[in-house]
């Protein structure tokens, strides 16, 4: 029987263009605050997890290597995980694994990317294609981005409009966001008339590149309970993975995330959630183009297949809203370090303990689901934190 | 501490050349492809699913009891897409289109360039034919692209 998890501290920072520090700097500055927010020191922490998508972004190969002093992983088990994006997410489930199996008490997880290190991102991006018959195409993010989103518009007959919503919510959502690296006040007009990169999805559709870091610590029931009164559990956790042959999935559509629905589905069973549009009272959704948090609203049941137009075009995915989603910005507000989205983890636990500060929202929040993409539309990774 | 504009950075590159291998299915695709302007698929003995691009096992059976199958060098358009940005980033005044086809007689498909019609012109669920590059040498490329077929 798996032990219980509680998260008992985050570390933040914000996200940008860190050009002064390294990825040790950048890695020790949430790992000092996660101890800070948890009132714990260094000699606490049993075991290090790390999470970091794509080495090449900054140019050093198993970069967690260079981590492990800034992250108090000095002397103990640290352990290295990547799933693309989705790392974000099946990072901190790596490390619950660590807790719930009885092996450590308390676990430290710190999720980096730096991505401003090199000449190009989408350089790096090519890197990643099947070498035989995808890369030498020269397929590149925008259209791989712009092949699921037609796909998935045309299956659910949703709009250019309603993912332009996406954005002026989430943009404007980072306004109150102190970590964000791009918050806007933006109308749907002004995302629909910034340029394609691949139709349907346009610049204001797209999150940006940048780098940070963030951190959370987890810990045992019994540890949980001398740290906190009334800890956050991870109450369910589900990973999903799809063929990266993806010119010839089952399901004959990229537009529906099988996977994704299959790690949501992992993660409810184990909280025991039947409906999770009534019982999640908040979710942030991995959100690197604005398509993305609707197929995810989706996936995660906030919405009906096919509904998340209606839920952004009702308000219900809004700050003030019935489910509100990525009040602290998301992606496309806070920045986009790929593995560092686990940011979408922290700002659960930060609206759990009603330490959102101004991205607070006005609803208690008990109950909240998170998640995270990769891959060649590949992998999706989810989490349901809550209170007892 | 607040972010400022360093001073310095330490500037270097990583130039790595690769040979990959093509593996044993590609390579028997990428000569077919080459020597015939065959597209080939592996079709799984037990659950009778035919791979393209081919693959020595299939992930559903978990079994390498596969046969090399002949499929049509058409199909019809899953899904597409327009880009505006060169390989290397740059600006382009004409979008260039890739395309996924599942192709016919086969449960796999193939992306590629789209020709001969521009993105309006274009529709999810359309039949498309494949178009061969006249020297060919063994690669994907021996592919020029997908257009619609004629009516």
């Amino acid at each position: 029987m798996a032990r219980r998890v509680a998260l008992v501290g985050v570390g933040m920072q914000k996200f940008d263009f860190r050009k002064t520090e390294t990825v040790e700097e950048m890695v020790f500055d949430v790992a000092r605050n996660a101890l800070e927010d948890a009132h714990l020191q260094k000699e606490n922490i049993d075991s290090v997890v790390f999470g970091s998508a794509v080495d090449a972004f900054c140019g050093i190969n198993n970069s967690d290597k260079t981590a492990i002093d800034a992250s108090t992983g000095l002397w103990k088990p640290t352990m290295r995980n990547s799933t693309s994006g989705s790392t974000a997410v099946s990072t901190p489930i790596l490390g619950y694994n660590h807790v719930a199996c009885g092996l450590h008490d308390l676990v430290m997880v710190i999720c980096f990317e730096k991505m401003s290190e090199n000449a190009s991102a989408q350089a790096v991006f090519s890197t990643v294609y099947d070498e035989a018959f995808v890369r030498p195409i020269g397929l590149n993010v925008p259209i791989q981005c712009g092949l699921e989103a037609r796909a998935y518009l045309h299956r659910y007959g949703l709009t250019e409009r309603q993912m332009a919503k996406v954005s002026v919510k989430n943009r404007g959502n980072a306004l109150s966001n102190p970590y964000a690296q791009l918050p806007m006040k933006l109308t749907v007009d002004k995302v629909l008339e910034s340029p394609y990169l691949s139709w349907p999805v346009k610049l204001l559709d797209t999150s940006p590149v940048t780098d940070g870091a963030r951190a959370v610590i987890l810990a045992s029931e019994h540890v949980a309970r001398e740290l906190t009164d009334n800890p956050v559990w991870i109450r369910g956790v589900g990973r999903g993975a799809d063929s990266v042959w993806f010119m010839g999935r089952k399901n004959n559509d990229l537009g529906r995330l099988d996977y994704a629905y299959l790690a949501a589905k992992q993660a409810y069973d184990m909280a025991g959630i039947k409906n999770p549009a009534a019982e999640i009272d908040y979710a942030e959704v991995y959100d690197p183009f604005t398509y993305k948090e609707m197929q995810h609203c989706e996936a995660l049941g906030l919405c009906p297949e096919g509904g998340a137009g209606k839920m952004i075009d009702d308000g219900i995915s809004l700050k003030e809203g019935t489910l509100p989603v990525n009040a602290s910005g998301g992606l496309q507000g806070e920045g986009n370090p790929i593995g560092a989205g686990m940011s979408r983890l922290c700002w659960c636990y930060l609206q759990i303990k009603g330490q959102a500060g101004d991205c607070q929202v006005p609803k208690d929040v008990n109950t909240a689901v998170c998640n995270a993409w990769g891959g060649m539309y590949q992998y999706n990774a989810v989490m349901v934190v809550g209170r007892d | 501490m607040k972010l400022k504009k360093p001073e310095m950075t330490i500037n270097g590159e990583i130039q790595i050349s690769y040979n990959w291998s093509p593996g044993k299915a590609g390579e028997r695709f990428f000569r077919d492809l080459r020597d015939h302007m065959k597209i080939m698929g592996t079709r799984c003995r037990k659950c009778s699913r035919v791979l393209v691009p081919p693959r020595i096992f299939c992930e559903e059976c978990f079994t390498d009891d596969m046969e090399w199958v002949e499929v049509e060098p058409k199909g019809t358009l899953a899904t597409f897409g327009d880009c505006y940005f060169s390989t290397d980033g740059k600006r382009l005044e004409k979008p260039w289109i890739l395309g996924i086809v599942r192709l016919n007689g086969s449960n796999g498909g193939l992306i590629h360039y789209i020709g001969e019609a521009t993105a309006e012109e274009l529709k999810i669920g359309m039949p498309m034919e494949i178009v061969f590059k006249e020297q060919r040498e063994g690669n994907i490329l021996d592919i020029l692209y997908f257009r619609p077929v004629k009516e």
